[in-house]
């Protein structure tokens, strides 16, 4: 029963460390996923921001590039002559080193001159027409920017632009899943610049990058955006530029390591991005791993959205990171939960310890020690239960002295009653023989007087013996209480009543004062009598003429029991009063100081023993010369079932 | 008039055959309960004077017999020690008095003669009982 204390405690203890452990590691987590993820996804939106730079920046770079050509003197010379071979050398130069996968010359009249690639002199009138630019011939401005141009015009423009453009379509992410269509448009970057000579439009220079399959803006972004940083052989950050939904440039791998070309992006994402125009953050799994992606529109020169570009960073990374740190963070709560137990065990322990040091104390008191050990005293609850604990079983060590003294007294009384009993009655037989032979022979009349007196000195001895006999008897007769409800002052007024006369006779002054509000008694009253006669004849020989005895009745507490209602009877003289040597006698039986022959000595005895077993005490003060005190007390409503045998 | 004394003391006995032979009975005495009853029988006596503490069979047990035998006799009970319940006892059991040891021959004569007084008195209202029947 200890052991559950205890545990008790160290479940309270592993209690109380699991739930704020729990909630705390709740609470951490979350903290924690907000933390790295948004740091994550910020960091990701930047990467963005600085990939879209790039590819502005791309298209500025080819417009610049065309625009330069455009202001060569020998440029327009020869556009001017319409020297269509020497500008393709011009424009292949131009293309190479501005890396432009086409480029061209329109004219004025929206003839195609000539052109990059293999179709470098298309014959006159077999003409596409072309996007990028119409609008400057309208214009008259450049015009730069993102454009989506069929396959038709690829055809024309280059066949192997337009080869380069053909990407099957994936179904989904899913870069195994071959939905059998295949996108055939090239979303290029592209500029066209107008050329001119003085005020008049001659041309328009035209070149672009087509994007599709193109690793080169993809690949800087990595190695500029990303560092090139790779975490556990894979490539952090990726970038993708789609058509539509589809990747059409991309350095996110497949499971095999391919770009994944023509797969398709959620249709969430293509909802919010292409749909709404809007900027997409978030986890999402990207062909074969999980990305925090971040996305946003790409549009044409026409204001169009055509396609997308994303960047995503590999959430591996960062999920490790969030993984090492709840590992940590799990392994101090259960290292503080362990703690929290051990301590919680040690704790219980010292509580406990003294507790179980208590119990065993306790076992020993029942088995009978007064002195059990209690172990080092302890502070606090303990320690007051301590010495509440010793206290206790001084208190019971004493009682048990009072109890085996009282036995042990009653015993003595007992048997002394019995001795004196059997003594008692084996002396009155041969008594009745002394006593009656003696009268008979007071009764003849050929008597001497010598030897007259002498049977008289015979019989008054004899006489003595018997009332000797006769207080041993009543003595240890213990006769039964016959006890009745009283009302103790009548009871008083009655007993005065039968010694007035001897009071009056000896000139002591007998007074009564009785009380008031007195407690009804449950007394022999016969006995209790006697009792008060037997102290009041004592009064009475105690005190000389002209002294006096007053008796008080009170209603009181007796200071021995706590809250024991009673009353008390005092009967105070004004005699010679008793030598404190032998106020410890005045209760033994035989004890007597007056003179032979007068008393017994048995009379006190006896009444003591009255009173005692009616649950009361008698108590005396005295001063030689002054006079003496008797008080006697008796409970009310008479002697309570729990007192014991001796009281 | 004929005295039974029981008692198993021989001084009582003789002191009380001494005191009541003085006042003029015819005393007879028994030491045990046995010889009582043996002397009920043989001899009749008017009177019981009993020791109510008597070894083996004491006074109760020969005053319920004598109750049996001879309902109507009186019989005054004696101890040395006499506490309230046997007095009681006796008393129930149909003793006409108790008188305690040790008693003076004054003593003895009076109680003797008051019991047997009041056993004239009481047969005297029976006969008139009776007669008036």
């Amino acid at each position: 029963m200890l052991y559950s204390t205890r545990s008790k405690l160290i479940a309270g203890f592993l209690g109380v460390s699991l739930l704020v452990a729990t909630v705390s590691l709740f609470i951490g987590v979350r903290i924690l996923d907000q933390h790295v993820f948004g740091e994550a996804r910020n960091r990701v939106r930047q990467d963005l921001n600085a990939v879209s730079e790039m590819y502005l920046t791309r298209v500025k770079h080819i417009k610049t590039s065309l625009g330069i050509t455009t202001l060569g003197f020998a440029f327009i010379s020869s556009l001017r002559e319409k020297n269509a071979a020497e500008l393709v050398l011009r424009l292949e130069r131009m293309a190479k080193l501005a890396d432009l996968d086409f480029a061209g010359i329109v004219l004025d009249d929206g003839s195609t001159l000539c052109r990059t690639g293999p179709n470098a002199l298309p014959a006159a009138g077999a003409s596409v027409e072309n996007p990028i630019v119409r609008p400057v011939l309208d214009s008259r401005i450049p015009v730069s920017g993102t454009l989506v141009l069929d396959s038709d015009f690829l055809i024309a423009e280059n066949p192997y632009l337009a080869e380069r453009a053909r990407i099957p379509f994936t179904v989904g992410d899913d870069p195994a899943l071959r939905s059998g269509k295949e996108e055939k448009s090239g979303m290029v970057m592209a500029a066209a610049v107008p050329v001119f000579e003085g005020n008049l439009l001659i041309g328009v220079l035209y070149g672009g990058m087509l994007l599709n399959r193109s690793e080169t803006l993809v690949d800087t972004v990595r190695g500029t955006v990303f560092q090139g940083e790779t975490y556990k052989g894979r490539n952090v950050g990726t970038a993708t530029i789609f058509l539509g939904d589809a990747r059409i440039s991309t350095n996110v791998m497949t499971a095999d390591g391919q770009r994944a070309l023509g797969t398709r992006v959620s249709p969430e994402v293509r909802e919010h991005v292409l749909g709404k125009g809007k900027l997409w953050t978030d986890r999402a799994f990207v062909v074969s791993d999980w990305y925090i992606t971040a996305y946003q529109p790409i549009e044409d020169i026409f204001d169009k959205r055509v396609g997308m570009l994303y960047v995503g960073v590999l959430e591996d990374k960062y999920e490790d990171i969030r993984r090492e740190t709840l590992a940590v963070y799990i392994l101090i709560t259960v290292a503080g939960m362990l703690l929290a137990v051990g301590l919680g065990y040690l704790v219980a322990n010292r509580i406990s310890a003294p507790i179980r040091r208590l119990i065993n104390a306790s076992q020993q008191v029942s088995e009978g020690s007064l002195t059990p050990e209690l172990g080092a005293p302890e502070k606090g609850e303990i320690g007051v239960l301590q010495k509440t604990f010793r206290e206790m079983v001084a208190a019971v060590g004493r009682q048990r002295a009072t109890s085996e003294a009282h036995i042990i007294h009653s015993q003595k009384q007992a048997s002394v009653g019995r001795l004196a009993a059997g003594v008692a009655h084996e002396i009155n037989n041969p008594l009745t023989g002394v006593l009656t032979y003696t009268h008979m022979l007071l009764r003849r009349t050929d008597l001497v007087p010598e030897i007259r007196s002498d049977l008289q000195t015979i019989v008054e001895a004899t006489e003595r013996v018997r009332k000797i006999v006769k207080g041993l008897l009543d003595f240890s007769r213990q006769t039964k209480l016959d006890p009745e409800p009283t009302d103790i002052n009548r009871l008083v007024t009655a007993s005065i009543a039968l010694v007035e006369y001897q009071a009056l006779g000896r000139g002591v002054a007998l007074k009564f004062s009785p009380g008031e509000s007195l407690p009804e008694l449950i007394v022999d009253r016969s006995q209790i009598q006697s009792v008060i006669i037997n102290i009041i004849i004592n009064a009475l020989d105690a005190t000389g003429p002209g002294g006096a005895i007053r008796v008080f009745t009170a209603a009181g507490l007796t200071s021995r029991e706590v809250g024991r209602k009673g009353v008390e009877i005092t009967i105070a003289d004004t005699g010679c009063g008793i030598p404190s040597e032998n106020l410890d006698k005045l209760f033994e039986p035989f004890f007597t100081t007056k003179v032979v022959g007068q008393g017994t000595g048995l009379g006190l005895a006896v009444s003591l023993g009255i009173v005692q077993r009616h649950g009361g005490r008698i108590r005396v003060q005295s001063e030689i010369g002054k006079g003496s005190r008797f008080f006697i007390w008796l409970p009310a409503g008479g002697k309570a079932e729990h007192e014991s045998a001796g009281g | 008039m004929k005295v039974l004394v029981v008692d198993d003391e021989p001084i009582v006995l003789k002191s009380c055959r001494m005191v009541l032979e003085a006042e003029g009975f015819e005393v007879m005495m028994a030491g045990s309960v046995q010889e009582a009853l043996a002397a009920i029988e043989a001899h009749a006596p008017g009177l019981l004077l009993v020791d109510v503490k008597m070894p083996v069979l004491d006074g109760m047990y020969l005053m319920r017999q004598v109750r049996e035998r001879r309902p109507g006799m009186p019989i005054i009970v004696m101890s040395g020690y006499s506490t309230r319940d046997t007095i009681r006892e006796a008393l129930d059991l149909g003793a006409a008095t108790f008188i305690a040891k040790p008693f003076t021959p004054d003593e003895l004569a009076d109680t003797v003669r008051s019991v047997l007084k009041t056993r004239e008195k009481e047969e005297g209202h029976e006969d008139e009982k009776n007669s008036g029947h």
